[in-house]
């Protein structure tokens, strides 16, 4: 579902700069400009070590921008949009705490599992940080659509890494998310097992109507469900020094086709 | 924003737990580590607790530590008696008497005897009732462990007592049967005593002092002092021939008997003497004439109207001014007094016991005497002299004067003089009540003082080192206590310090260890909506639940091994004794002091738990 231009953006970036290592030497993103309107499909592209994660932290309010002109999360039915930028400056940890567990969904390179706790618990647990309930039965449902439904009561351990990447993906839209993060949902998965995962999540976010952004090297596995796709330019500016800008990939479609 | 929701002060812990769980082995060598260092330390704390308790409780038991004794014999009143007894503190107080006066001879079966002491007791006697004995009533005894062994009687036996005392250069005795109503254990004493009601000691005390207890039926003196003299002037108006008068003094008690001139005679008696009579001296060198002397000569000289005048040398007065007056001393009838061409004396003849109290203080008063200080004393006295005499203890008594002394000097009863000698030599008291003058009893020399509670101990003691009695308690065995629980509590610091310095440091490494473990789990939990704030909180749980666990695991080991100790040392404890028991109060003190340590020990893992950065973890593999 494609919202029009005239929609206001979920997220919104202008002018962001995250800057890691030392002052002298090290590694630093810019994101002139960026936004990811509500139920849509953003994909971040680009080689190893562009910053796609670094980014994708930053939306995930787990990564303090270095500085931001604009920073906004703006959500339906609320009018005031939340100033992330002022809230990091702030060092408001408890409100971004807040938003994570509110309308973040995130789905780790690994999974993410909690180690001690059972599938089950695993999912139920946004749910319980949030505060809201899960019924059994909805829970089952979904568990059954992403075929993880006879693992619920093992613990993660004891799950193959396709089954854990689709648990993580259940927890991170359990206790209804606007806005589903992946990193590298499938990179530990072979081809048609990562495409399988990939149109689960999809249809479920489509279902739900949550924006997604999701990094990946394998555009073309998602080349049919992706709406806007952000690319990397990487430059190096000394031995040391690297600066990676983030752009707008225009015509993605057809740069998928 | 709502940052902190109610669900998640039950989260974390949630959390915590299912973590602990999952890890068991690990947390199960947690608890092990701590329980280690905590159940030792518990029966450390139960054992200095229930030993210097029970020492304390030993002391308090046995009645021998509550006792202050008196270190020297000397005189207690009956005032002091009831004022002690009424001090707070005191559970018993009775009196004793002087230790040589209590002794008595227990005969056996087979006629052998042996000294015993008798000790006084009364209703209410913590030594005997806490030992397990009655108190012994009116011809009742009981019995040290040794003096029923040397003794060979037991309980319900009848024991005979013999009390024996040396009266006039014969030995006398007395016996008397008393039923053995209680044998105290060994552990009461080894001394061989017997415990008897006061009335009884002090009827002992009595005879052997050569007075009767006529309760009892044992003869001797009544306790009204005799008069006694240093002679008795013969006045006969025949002089004696020398063989008669030789033969006079045979079987009289006299020694001597010396014809004295009229000077002689009146300076020996204060009184002026007629001419036609002819006057001799007889006396015993060294001996007190008494009145059985004196009925022997009368008897002897029976026919020669004899005038038997007893004296007393150089016995002085001192009224109440401070000056010293001699008296004469003169009871003779009216038909006697004519004789000596003196007016009748209103006390009239020589009575060895008179009735009325009063004559035997009554005095006569010179005429010509009236315009002296005397006279004023004797106004203000209300018709009363008040005087002094010196003796074995000075006594002050009042003589009621009746008229005028037909002398130049006042003249009093010639008993009163006798009594007054008599008391140089033998304690007299004058009892003011009754007017009499009464021989004085040994009395009260000492007492048995239990106080009410080992701490009452101290405060008593002081009490009557503050009167100036020299008293013995057993404060030392009571200090010693408290220094011997002062040193094992110290030892206990020491040792519970170096324990809980390995138990904590046991805990910091190990949720150190684990924090870092859950690194990325921790970091996965902040991202999923937890600020850093909450998974700080993570380890502070889990150290508290570790504490927790250990502890009951602690309780448990230390029930278990204090029964062990407590049963294998139960020959050596009375029923309600336990050598290692744990205060009700301390329990508290100690779950909390814990749990505190643990949160300590947490704190590091805590600020190492905040630290996690969650895009540093969320991709660590």
């Amino acid at each position: 579902m494609k919202m029009g231009d005239g929609q206001a953006a979920m997220v919104r970036m202008e002018s962001i700069v995250k800057r890691r290592g030392q002052a002298d030497g090290g590694f630093e993103l810019r994101v002139p400009e960026l936004r990811v309107d509500t139920g849509e499909v953003v994909a971040l592209i680009g080689e190893s070590g562009c910053g796609k994660s670094t980014l994708l932290d930053l939306i995930a309010l787990i990564l303090a921008p270095t500085s931001a002109r604009r920073f906004t999360l703006h959500l339906a039915g609320k009018s005031a949009g939340q100033d992330l930028a002022a809230l990091w400056a702030r060092g408001d940890e408890g409100a971004l705490a807040a938003l994570r567990r509110e309308t973040l969904g995130y789905i780790p390179q690994t999974g993410g599992l909690l180690s001690f706790l059972s599938v089950r618990e695993n999912i139920r647990l946004p749910c319980r940080i949030k505060g809201v309930s899960l019924a059994d039965r909805e829970l089952e449902t979904l568990a059954k659509r992403l075929g993880v439904a006879e693992c619920l009561d093992r613990k993660p351990h004891a799950l193959s890494i396709g089954q854990r990447q689709r648990v993580a993906i259940l927890r991170a839209i359990a206790h209804g998310p606007r806005l589903l993060l992946a990193d590298e949902p499938t990179a530990a998965l072979d081809k048609p097992r990562a495409r399988a995962v990939l149109a689960d999540m999809n249809a479920l976010a489509r279902q739900q109507h949550l924006a997604v952004v999701v990094v990946t090297h394998d555009l073309d596995l998602l080349a049919e469900h992706v709406d806007r796709v952000y690319t990397f330019d990487l430059e190096r500016l000394s031995e040391s020094e690297t600066r990676s800008t983030c752009r707008a990939l225009d015509d993605a479609k057809r740069v998928i086709a | 924003m709502k940052t902190h929701r109610p669900g998640h002060a039950r989260l974390v812990p949630a959390l915590a737990a299912a973590h602990l769980r999952h890890d068991w082995i690990l947390t199960l060598c947690l608890v092990i580590a701590l329980t280690a260092v905590i159940a030792p330390l518990l029966v450390l704390l139960g054992l200095k607790h229930g030993t210097i308790e029970t020492l304390r409780e030993r002391l308090v038991e046995d009645p021998v530590y509550r006792e202050l004794r008196p270190t020297q014999t000397q005189p207690y009143s009956e005032d002091w008696f009831a004022q002690v007894a009424a001090w707070p503190g005191v559970a018993f107080l009775t009196p004793t008497i002087l230790p040589l006066s209590s002794v008595v001879q227990v005969v056996r079966a087979d006629e052998t005897t042996s000294l015993f002491d008798l000790i006084p007791t009364a209703a209410g006697d913590p030594f005997l009732l806490e030992n397990g004995a009655p108190v012994p009533g009116e011809d009742e005894v009981v019995l040290t462990a040794e003096a029923a062994r040397l003794s060979g009687v037991a309980v319900g036996d009848r024991l005979r007592v013999r009390v024996s005392r040396t009266r006039g250069g014969r030995s006398e005795n007395v016996q008397v049967e008393l039923k053995v109503v209680g044998v105290l254990p060994i552990g009461a004493g080894t001394l061989t005593r017997l415990y008897a009601p006061l009335a009884f000691v002090l009827d002992v005390e009595s005879y052997k002092e050569g007075y009767a207890a006529a309760r009892r039926g044992w003869p001797g003196d009544t306790p009204d002092p005799y008069p006694s003299f240093d002679g008795v002037v013969l006045l006969l108006d025949e002089p004696l021939s020398p063989i008669v008068r030789t033969g006079a003094i045979i079987q009289t008690g006299f020694a001597r008997i010396g014809e004295i001139t009229r000077d002689q005679a009146e300076t020996l008696l204060g009184l002026p003497i007629p001419q036609r009579l002819h006057a001799y001296d007889l006396s015993t060198p060294n001996t007190p004439v008494t009145q059985s002397n004196i009925r022997a000569i009368q008897t002897k000289l029976r026919g020669r109207e004899p005038l038997l005048l007893p004296y007393v040398r150089d016995l002085e007065l001192i009224g109440a001014d401070g000056r010293p007056w001699r008296p004469a001393g003169l009871s003779v009838d009216a038909e006697q007094a004519a004789r000596l061409d003196l007016p009748p004396v209103p006390w009239g003849g020589f009575q060895a016991r008179r009735e009325r109290a009063e004559e035997l203080t009554s005095v006569l008063w010179p005429v010509d005497a009236e315009s002296n200080a005397d006279a004023d004393t004797r106004q203000e006295a209300d018709d009363s002299l008040a005087v002094t005499s010196a003796g074995r203890a000075e006594l002050s008594f009042m003589l009621h004067p009746q008229g005028p002394s037909p002398l130049s000097e006042p003249l009093v009863p010639i008993e009163l003089l006798g009594i007054l000698r008599t008391a140089q030599d033998r304690a007299v008291t004058y009892v003011a009540s009754s007017g009499r003058f009464e021989m004085q009893r040994a009395g009260y020399r000492g007492f048995r003082l239990y106080a009410a509670s080992l701490e009452d101990v101290p405060r008593l003691y002081r009490r009557l080192r503050e009167q100036g009695l020299e008293v013995d308690a057993a404060i030392e065995a009571i200090e010693r206590i408290q220094v011997l629980d002062g040193g094992a509590t110290r030892l206990f610091w020491l040792i519970a310090l170096l324990g809980l310095c390995g138990g904590t440091a046991v805990l910091v490494a190990s949720l150190y260890a684990a924090v870092d473990r859950l690194r990325a789990e921790l970091g996965i939990i902040r991202l999923l909506g937890l600020s850093r704030a909450h998974v700080a909180f993570f380890p502070i749980v889990e150290g508290l639940m570790i504490a927790a666990l250990s502890l009951a695991v602690s309780f448990g080991a230390y029930a278990a091994l204090a029964a062990v100790i407590n049963r294998s040392f139960a020959n050596e404890l009375a029923p309600d004794e336990r050598f290692c028991a744990l205060p009700a109060s301390l329990i508290a003190p100690i779950v909390l002091t814990t749990l505190l340590l643990a949160c300590l020990a947490a704190l590091v893992a805590a600020w190492r738990s905040t630290n996690i950065d969650p895009s540093e973890v969320v991709r660590a593999d």
